[in-house]
């Protein structure tokens, strides 16, 4: 099982703050424009599309939401999107199968990412994978806190991530960039972009690769094995006419990563993913919009794992998804205050994976509407619901409304309350695996009648926990009903200070269960519906720009996520623990549960981004912040308690520095993780300092 | 193994609720708290066989003499491995098993080993043919198995409470598994807290 652990860890663990490398790409054009603009206008302008589905002045929207610009991406010199996630407030990266993003005190199970509005897929376990994602072509990223199914269905439980890419620009222009650093790590990007009159072509490839590294240098393995990838991506736009435009997007992304588990076994993990993205727009008229949407995606993974000795067979798996989705949207405008935005959808899905008996397929048509308008000056109401059918389980209705009233010009309340859903995934519904080497088995909950029934004819069956009879409804999706309320205010345009509380109940959470035990003394396991959880706190972010040039900024989030019935278990002092094996036991009290695992009470950010024009040299510093969490239940009472062993509370450190000599010629030099952080014991995905150079050429 | 007796008096209350009435009173037999420390339990298993071979002397032990015995009457519980067995119900069918000759059964509840002041009758069960009355299996019964750590613990706040084979009562909280108590050392090691009710019929700690 620790080879298991090991291996998983191995696989993808490794791009979390990970920086390697990674240049930003960008365009000539946007470098001579960044050093003229002044920050002023540059928030001014700032507009988000992933809120509303419609494009929005960001400070105006009465959701909680951030963007983070390109600008600030080419700055600190980042490359992947975990990077850059893990610097925002409220947000952090969590590894478990792949860096997912912890949003609001939720997993990555339930934040949808987009890429150009379009969702991103591969969640073998439940995470999805953020360090797949190069931000050498990334326009800008946009982050919706809070339930948001009323618009994008499954997943939106804890928000959505939107990674806009960039779009053909006018002219012709191209880049290079090239970053190396500390453990050989390279990545290379380019661009080539073309656009005249009506058509437009942008081609970005990426390629990044490290040797990875070893915190453990007790045994013959390396913390992370190396690995190369590769993205390219395409975009052609072609405008009909100043009220007709067509686009056509591909990316394709490729993995390769040595998998050496233990010392006897060695292998490779290969990923495999693709995703076209094709987008009609009619203008009808001022008033009428029409928008047709079709998208298509697989991600596809293959391991093996062979003897070292001898090099033959031991183990291999694969996992298959394919999403096909066709979508109409039209938007109406009657008047300057009113605004409708209307989705009709159906998504198509289907797995394909090792210890799947069979290959199943999701259909799932849906239909969405929104309404935003301003009845009065100072008021923006949000109203919105979405349905979704399924042909596996319930179907979901999904209701939110946000408003946001401005009291004066400086200060602004806003709140929202939103249903969010994450359907059951295919390996709760399908998977049927036993371990090979320990021999416990889990179950999909719709298999569980056939799976079990075959057990018993096998006599591996000794007692039946929870009976069968329980697995011939339908698991019910996860949902939530999230709850935000902030106030903005800002005395001057230099000073801004937002906050913001939130409480997310989640009910019908889907957790493991042993439904059976096996002749061999191990369990049989199954996904139902168990939990009740909740996570609520508050987060705080401040922006001061006391000069056209400096930057700071600061951000906090303080949470509480718990298990309502975990919380009872406390209250009702079901709940034991030891101070050291061999003492006796005691009761814990309420005040001893510390919550769900993996958070941290607190997380805090602060950044300085500072620009000396005179010599066209701009810096940043910025610090991450999280306080201590727990992994894991060191004392063995399925609780998180306080006296279990927890990951002590930590702060990273990242400095980056750029000089631009010229319109084509920018030369950058950073270290992530200044202090050398490392914590061998528990976090095998922070690889200790990183010091970088970095190259880009525009022309 | 090593066993350490500590006469603490608990049998006071029981003899202060009787101590009004009549001077026939039996004298009621202190009841006294002891240690059991590293009582070995070995267990070989053979996994070349499919399924697995799994052998070993099962090591019994008496509570009201507090020793491990190699009588084959004369005993309550008998260990091997993870595995606790009592003299009494039917036979698993297991090699090396013991044939149950008393009337011992058992069930585990959830508390402090402190606050458990008295049996419940209804909640005896015996060995059966299908499942021990300490049932295995990790998180079923009185250890947890970390499948990452391959640690076995001693679950907290499981009391295992005993009805001896000759239908006397005592109660046991097994604190560790591992020799003196150190995960780092051999397993299979027993170290547990006992309290024995030697007085017959007696159904209080």
């Amino acid at each position: 099982m620790s080879n298991l652990l090991r291996m998983i860890l191995n696989k993808n663990v490794f791009f979390i703050y990970f920086s390697i490398l990674l240049s930003v790409s960008s365009f000539g054009q946007e470098i001579v424009r960044s050093s003229i603009d002044s920050t002023y206008t540059e928030e001014l302008d700032e507009v988000i599309v992933t809120a509303t589905r419609t494009t929005r002045q960001l400070s105006s929207l009465p959701l909680q939401a951030h963007i983070v610009t390109n600008k600030e991406i080419k700055n600190i010199n980042s490359l992947r999107l975990s990077d850059i996630i893990n610097e925002q407030t409220g947000l952090t990266i969590v590894q478990d199968h792949g860096d997912g993003v912890q949003m609001q005190g939720l997993d990555s199970d339930y934040t949808l990412v987009l890429i150009d509005g379009a969702p991103l897929i591969g969640r073998t376990a439940g995470t999805l994978d953020l360090s797949r994602v190069t931000v050498g072509n990334i326009q800008q990223i946009e982050i919706v806190k809070g339930a948001t199914s009323s618009l994008y269905g499954s997943e939106a439980l804890a928000g959505v991530i939107n990674i806009i890419t960039k779009n053909p620009q006018q002219g012709f222009g191209g880049n290079l960039g090239y970053r190396y650093g500390t453990l050989n790590s390279h990545d290379i990007s380019t661009t080539l972009n073309y656009k005249k009159n009506k058509l437009g072509i942008s081609g970005f490839a990426n390629g990044n690769s490290t040797d990875g590294y070893d915190l453990n240098e007790s045994d013959d393995l390396q913390t992370v094995d190396p690995y190369h990838n590769y993205t390219f991506n395409l975009k052609v736009g072609y405008d009909f006419s100043e009220n007709t435009s067509l686009s056509l997007s591909g990316r394709y992304f490729t993995e390769n990563q040595d998998y050496i588990p233990t010392e006897d076994l060695a292998g490779k993990n290969r990923i495999n993913e693709w995703n076209a993205h094709l987008k009609f727009n009619e203008k009808f008229n001022e008033k009428w919009n029409g928008y047709l949407d079709f998208y298509t995606t697989r991600y596809k993974t293959d391991s093996y794992l062979n003897y070292t000795e001898d090099d033959s067979y031991y183990s291999d798996s694969f996992f298959d998804q394919i999403m096909l989705r066709p979508e109409v949207r039209i938007a109406f405008e009657p008047s300057k205050n009113h605004s409708f935005i209307a989705g009709v959808g159906w998504t198509h899905e289907s797995l394909d994976r090792t210890d799947f008996s069979n290959k199943p397929i999701f259909d799932a048509p849906y239909v969405y509407l929104q309404y935003d308008s301003k009845p009065i000056e100072n008021l923006n109401v949000i109203l919105g619901a979405r349905f979704d059918a399924h042909n596996k389980y319930e179907s979901q209705f999904s209701p939110k409304a946000a408003l946001r009233y401005e009291i004066t010009d400086e200060i602004a309340i806003k709140g929202s309350v939103g249903y969010g859903y994450k359907a059951p995934d295919f390996r709760q519904l399908y998977l049927d695996f036993t371990n090979s080497t320990v021999g416990y088995t889990v179950i999909g909950y719709n298999r569980v009648p056939n799976v079990i029934e075959e057990l018993e004819e096998a006599g591996q069956i000794t007692t039946i926990v929870a009976p069968v009879t329980e697995f011939n409804g339908n698991l019910k999706a996860e949902n939530s009903l999230g709850f935000n309320l902030g106030i903005q205010y800002k005395p001057s345009t230099s000073l801004s200070f937002e906050i913001n509380a939130f409480r997310n109940n989640i009910h019908d959470l889907i957790d493991t269960q042993v439904i059976a035990t096996k002749t061999n003394g191990q369990n049989v396991y199954s996904y139902i519906n168990i939990n009740e959880v909740y996570t609520q706190g508050v987060e705080i972010n401040t922006t001061y720009r006391p000069s056209r040039n400096l930057t700071l900024s600061a951000g906090y989030q303080l949470l509480y996520a718990k298990d309502k019935s975990a919380v009872n278990a406390f209250e009702n002092g079901e709940i034991f623990a030891r101070l050291n094996t061999g003492s006796p036991s005691f009761h814990l009290q309420k005040e001893d549960y510390f919550g769900l695992y993996n958070r941290s009470r607190h997380m805090a950010n602060g950044k300085v981004f500072y620009n000396h024009p005179k010599s066209k040299i701009d810096a940043n510093l910025r610090i991450t912040y999280r306080s201590k969490y727990g992994i894991y239940d060191t004392n063995n009472n399925n609780y998180l308690d306080d006296y279990d062993s927890f990951v002590d509370g930590f702060a990273i450190c990242d400095l980056a520095m750029n000089k631009t000599f010229s319109e084509h010629l920018r030369l950058g030099f950073g270290v992530d993780n200044l202090f050398d952080f490392t914590d061998s014991d528990y976090i095998t995905s922070i690889p200790g300092r990183l010091i970088y150079v970095k190259l880009n050429i525009n022309f | 193994m090593k066993t350490f007796k500590i006469s603490i008096l608990l049998a006071i209350s029981i003899l202060g609720l009787s101590s009004c009435s009549d001077d026939d009173d039996p004298v009621l037999l202190d009841v006294e708290s002891s240690q059991v420390t590293n009582l070995h339990a070995e267990q070989t298993s053979d996994y070349t066989t499919s399924p697995p071979t799994v052998a070993g002397e099962f090591i019994k032990f008496d509570f009201s003499s507090g020793n491990t015995t190699e009588s084959s009457t004369d005993w309550d519980i008998a260990f091997r491995g993870t595995s606790i067995l009592v003299n009494g119900g039917e036979a698993m069918g297991l090699v090396s098993e013991p044939e149950r000759t008393g009337e011992a059964a058992a069930y585990i509840v959830d508390d402090t080993f402190a606050s458990v002041l008295s049996i419940s009758e209804g909640s005896f069960v015996q060995d059966s043919a299908e499942e021990f009355a300490i049932t295995s299996g990790s998180g079923n019964g009185w250890y947890t198995y970390d499948s990452t750590t391959h640690i076995i613990t001693a679950t907290a706040g499981k009391i295992l409470v005993f009805r001896t084979a000759d239908g006397h009562f005592a109660k046991v909280e097994i604190l560790s598994y591992y020799y003196d108590g150190d995960t780092s050392n051999d397993s299979q090691y027993y170290t547990f807290n006992y309290v024995y009710q030697p007085n017959e019929g007696v159904t209080t700690f």
